[in-house]
Formats: structure tokens, sequence, C-alpha cells
């Protein structure tokens, strides 16, 4: 069954001076969608955020809200509840009266504003807290009343700007477990922004590139990752496999590409190509299977050749840098130690056909 | 500057805080020396010391002195209300504006002018907008606003709020700088208005300058003479009496007492609000550290 839109975007455009800090944004959020804006800095995605929430007003475009128009409403009158990047809880408050400010605005009798309170506590795991003030708290305490603070007004939307980059890497991990265990508890729909690819992947239902103000492309985590469809994305998820070329043949099944002369093949998963034509393709580095060359020559179409320049020990795996005849270079990167392969070595690079990634844009 | 260094030698510091009490205290000597005669029965230069609380009892029976002591707290107190909101609103728009230095200028600026200049700027200002005020009435009939600028107690409190501005907003300004704007944006996401806001969230932590600011301007309008004489007439608040007397009778046994009444006063609240503000300081230093980085 489809799902409702908590948020749709509509040729959103902000501007500073010359800069489009976004640039004609179009986007749609689920009811209860775990929403990743995902990009470099200063791509935009702050901005597209504090604009939901009412923080930034837009030069133009539509921001509706559970079908509610909500350009002209401030951040107080949007049905948006923020987590702020730098634990914006108020210093002079303990724990319970920062989560039950919101309630307090509201008017609600102080005994009901405690017992909603001590529910929040104990959803998000600050049993005991009740009378520390912000500075006696670690981090992720911190960033747990700052969820609190936000869950408990019942919002239908909950904004995160980079909720988690403050915190050291194994609390992180943590957090996002945690959040994702949130999102599912409250039902609501989270949009949480973060330019770290790890966090995005872990919390996600979906996620949207943002770049340079443009929305890239959007998909599952497994589709942005598996097979992103702009060389952008593929480029900024990690992968500095890109080979650029020009079609020079193609079927049904399969394409293949002259990459400076060097002939590789890929599937062919109905990409709208023709012959000739400039395309670039990328390829994960842990799909590349790397051997010596024992050959001097090869028919293998899926494959391509090269010198060892650099071998790197990283830890869980192996990088190999391999320089292609073309002046190209390509990662490799391989669980364990390849043996027999040493710097300097000639090489053959083997795929799966269906590795490689093509981006015609 | 810090006086501390870990490395040097402890005779070192000690030898630092020596040279610095002792640049304290001769600055301060003509002070504690007046301090130490309005104590004496026998006045200035007397060759014995019998201590008296005298001279004191004469200034607080002396009522043109206490009259013009309540004309200037009055002034104060009618300065304060109107003085500090603006330096509050000045110091939130210098935050918010890209354009600091000019903020900085436009308001610092009454301080680049001598007092006696702008005192007689401001009252020959305020002299011809009576004339204009005249004039209108001569054309409409209504004569009640051809009296508004004639020169009393509104006139002095606009040349001291011209005066007092520029203090209170740096004394302000260096608070405010230390708050956090996101504290603010969460509070109104929360659903507060931007009164509640800055009434709840913000105020609380920059409390400690506002109310330094508050001291300032009562200190500054007891030690203001030109632009208070100048613009109020009648040549009857504190420190014009005080001065006034001294010129006619020379410094007198009372003048000594009233001037370490004042004197003491003044470094009692001046040193409040300097230990207030460093520990406040401190704390707020410490809590949004601890906030920014919780991890270390």
């Amino acid at each position: 069954m489809k799902k409702n839109n908590a948020i749709e975007l509509k040729n959103l455009i902000k501007t500073y001076g010359d800069v489009y800090a976004l640039n004609d944004v179009d986007l749609n959020i689920s009811d209860g969608e775990y929403f990743v804006l995902l990009g470099p800095s200063g791509g935009g995605k702050t901005t597209l955020l504090r604009s939901i929430g009412g923080f930034i007003r837009p030069d133009s475009g539509s921001i509706v809200i559970k079908g509610k128009n909500v350009n002209n409403l401030p951040p107080d009158k949007r049905p948006t509840s923020m987590v702020f990047q730098g634990f914006a809880l108020f210093p002079h408050m303990d724990v319970v009266q920062n989560i039950g400010y919101g309630l307090k605005l509201q008017s609600i009798e102080k005994n009901i504003i405690d017992e909603k309170v001590n529910k929040m506590m104990d959803l998000v795991g600050l049993t005991g807290l009740h009378n520390r003030k912000p500075h006696e708290l670690s981090g992720g305490q911190q960033q747990r009343v700052q969820l609190a603070r936000a869950l408990i007004l019942e919002n239908d939307v909950l904004l995160l700007d980079e909720p988690l980059s403050a915190l050291d890497a194994q609390l992180r991990k943590d957090m996002c477990i945690e959040l994702k265990r949130l999102q599912k508890t409250v039902g609501i729909s989270f949009v949480h922004v973060t330019h770290n690819q790890e966090e995005a992947m872990s919390v996600a239902d979906r996620i949207a590139i943002i770049a340079d103000g443009k929305m890239i492309e959007e998909g599952t985590p497994q589709e942005i990752y598996n097979k992103p469809k702009k060389q952008f994305t593929a480029e900024f998820l990690g992968e500095k496999n890109i080979l650029i070329g020009k079609v020079h043949n193609l079927n049904k099944s399969k394409i293949i590409l002259d990459i400076n002369n060097d002939k590789i093949e890929i599937a062919n998963n109905n990409y709208n190509v023709s012959k000739n034509q400039g395309v670039s393709v990328s390829i994960k580095s842990e799909s590349i299977q790397i051997k010596k060359n024992v050959k001097p020559k090869t028919n293998e179409k899926n494959s391509i050749f090269g010198k060892v320049t650099e071998i790197t020990f990283l830890g869980q795996f192996v990088r190999y840098l391999v320089l292609l005849s073309n002046d190209q270079e390509i990662q490799v990167r391989s669980s364990e130690e390849v043996a027999n392969v040493k710097l300097n070595d000639q090489v053959i690079l083997n795929w799966k056909l269906d590795d490689f990634i093509l981006h015609n844009e | 500057m810090s006086l501390r260094d870990d490395f040097q030698p402890k005779w070192k510091l000690l030898l630092k805080w020596g040279w610095l009490s002792f640049a304290v205290f001769i600055l301060m000597a003509p002070t504690f020396y007046t301090v130490y005669i309005s104590f004496n029965e026998l006045g200035f230069g007397a060759k014995y010391y019998n201590f008296t609380f005298q001279w004191y009892e004469n200034v607080f029976s002396d009522k043109q002195l206490i009259g013009a002591l309540g004309w200037t707290m009055l002034l104060a107190i009618i300065t304060l209300p109107i003085v500090i909101p603006f330096g509050l609103l000045s110091a939130k728009l210098y935050k918010q504006s890209t354009h600091k230095v000019w903020i900085v200028f436009i308001l610092l600026s009454p301080l680049f002018v001598p007092a006696d200049i702008l005192a007689s700027a401001l009252l020959v200002f305020f002299k011809n907008l009576n004339k204009f005020f005249t004039l209108i009435g001569e054309y409409t009939g209504i004569y009640s606003l051809d009296t508004w600028f004639d020169l009393g107690i509104m006139t002095a409190v606009i040349g001291l709020i011209v005066y007092t501005l520029p203090y209170v907003f740096v004394v302000i300004m260096i608070t405010m700088a230390r708050y956090r704007n996101e504290q603010t944006e969460a509070a109104r996401d929360l659903g507060a208005s931007a009164w509640r806001a800055f009434w709840e969230i913000e105020f609380p932590q920059i409390r400690a300058g506002v109310f330094s600011a508050c001291a300032f301007v009562v200190i500054l309008t007891f030690n203001e003479y030109t632009r208070t004489s100048l613009l109020k007439g009648g040549f009857d608040t504190f420190t014009s009496v005080l001065i006034s007397q001294m010129l006619n009778t020379g410094m007198s046994e009372e003048s000594y007492a009233m001037a370490s009444i004042v004197s003491l006063v003044a470094v009692v609240i001046v040193s409040a609000i300097l230990i207030i503000t460093a520990i406040k300081t401190e704390e707020l230093e410490k809590k949004t550290r601890t906030i920014k980085e919780p991890n270390k």
C-alpha cells in the first residue's frame, strides 16, 4: 500500500547572492519514513532541513507538510521538531526542565508534563538523570535529551541536523541503532542530515544525495550504494574507480566500452546509450579481482592490465593501486594480501559483467 | 594575559602579583587618603587624628547635597529602563548583523566627541526644537509641545542616554557574544514566541551583563558633570553641587566624607560586578565547552 507523503517539496530555490544554496529541489518524504539527506559539506542539505523547519525562508517553491503549505509559518507553528547539530540544550535548566519546556509552553498542567517527561526519559534511556544539568551529561546523554525534548511534542516530523557529528565513532554507531529503534517505536518521519555515508546507510529507509544545492539522486541505501545512477554519487560514496570512455559497441545484454583504446565489457542493464556516446563507468574496489599477469595477452573482455604502484595495509583490507596503460588509476581492495602480487608487478584485473555501473549523465 | 605559567619559579609569580597590587595601591592611594581624612575630627593637614563620624552626619544633614543625591538617583532611575533595552537591542543587532564594524562605530561614536561639545550641541539642538514646536504652535494653535525640550529632567536623561549607551552596548555585547543562537532557535522550534525565547532562554544567560550595565549607568550618572549640568539646568545634580561647594568654600571635611561614600560605593559595586561576571563567565564557558565538546 502506498504511504501518504509527510513532506512534499516543490521547486525549492534559496540563493545567497549569486550562490544557489537550493537549486530547484523537488522531494517527497513518506509518512513514517527514515529519510537521510546525504552530501558533502556546503551542498545545501542543512539549508534544506532548516527550510523545512522554518528557520530559513526559501526564495521560491513550496513546502507542504501533512498536506498543509507551511511556507509562511514560523518554526513554532510548524508540525516539526528539530534536533540541532551542537546540542542546543538550555544550560540553566536541568534534564526534566529541558525535556518539558515545549509542553510548558503549551500551558499543560505540571503533573501531566511530569508524567510525559518520565515516559520519554524511559524511552530514550535517561532514567535517573532527572536533575542533571546539561554540562553534567555525556555527549550521548545530551543527544538523548535533545531527542526526548523534540519527540515529547508528538509532531509529525523530526528533523535531525547532523545529530551525531560531535560524538566519537563508537558512540555514533550505538546512537544510529538507537535512532532507528526510536523511529520505529514512535512511527513518525525522521529527516536526518549527515555527510557520513556509513551513518546514512545504517539508519535510512531512503537516501537523497545533495550537492551544490541540487538533488543528485535518491533511492534506498542498497540502490544508492550498489547501483548509483550518477557519477557524483559513486565518487561521493568513496568510489574512486571512475573510467571515462565511449561506447564502442552494444547489444541487448552487453556493452563494449573503449577506454583510451582498452576495451572493457560490461552488462547492459537497460542503459539508455548509443554507439560512440561518451560515458563514465565506475566499479567498487572490492568487486575487482587482482592476480599476477602470467600471459602477455588475453581475450577476456571483462579484464584489464596494469602495474601495481602502491600496496597499503589498512587493517581490515589491503589496498592495491594499479596504473592502467592509459594512465588511469584503479583501486583494488582485497580482504587479504594476494599471493605473489608485489609492488611494480604487472597484473590483470577481472570483474563480473554486472559489477561495472554506467553513468550516462 | 594570564599571570600563570606552569614552568616559571613561584617567586616570579609572586613578584608579578606584588607588582600588580602595588600599581593598584598607587592608583587608589588618593582615594584611601580621602577616606582616612574623612574620619578625622580635626580635618585635613591636622597634626593629630581624632576618629569621628561627625563629617558623615553633617553630609546626611546637608539638605542641598541630599537633594542633589535625590535628583541624580532620579536621573539614573529614569535613564535605566530606557538605555538598557536600547543597549540590548543594539547588542542583538550587532550579533545578527554582517556589518559589525559599522554598528560598533555608530554606537561608540558619542564617546569620541568631547563631553562639553556634545553637551552644548544637544543644548542648541533642544533650543531649536523648542523654537520649531513654538512655530508649529503658531500655525496650529497647539502650544503644548513648545516647552517639551525646555531644560530639565527629560533633556538631561536624553544627554545621559547618549553618554551611557556605548558603555551599556559594550558590556552587554561581551556577555551576549558567548550566547549560542541555536538555543533561541531550539526554543522557537519547541513553540516559544520570540519574546519568550528571549526572556526564558537568552536573558538568564546574559543576566550578569545586563546587571553590570545597570550598575555602570548608575555610576556614570553620578560621575557625570558637564552633560547633566548643561542639559538639566539648575546645577542641582550631585556632582555639580559637590564641585560648586568645593569651588566656593574649598575642600571641606564634609566633601571628604561625601567623596569617600561615593568612592566606596563605586568600588564595592564595580568589584561585585567584576567578581560576579568573572564567576558567571567561567561557569558559562565551562558549560558551553562541555556541551559543545561532550567527549572531551
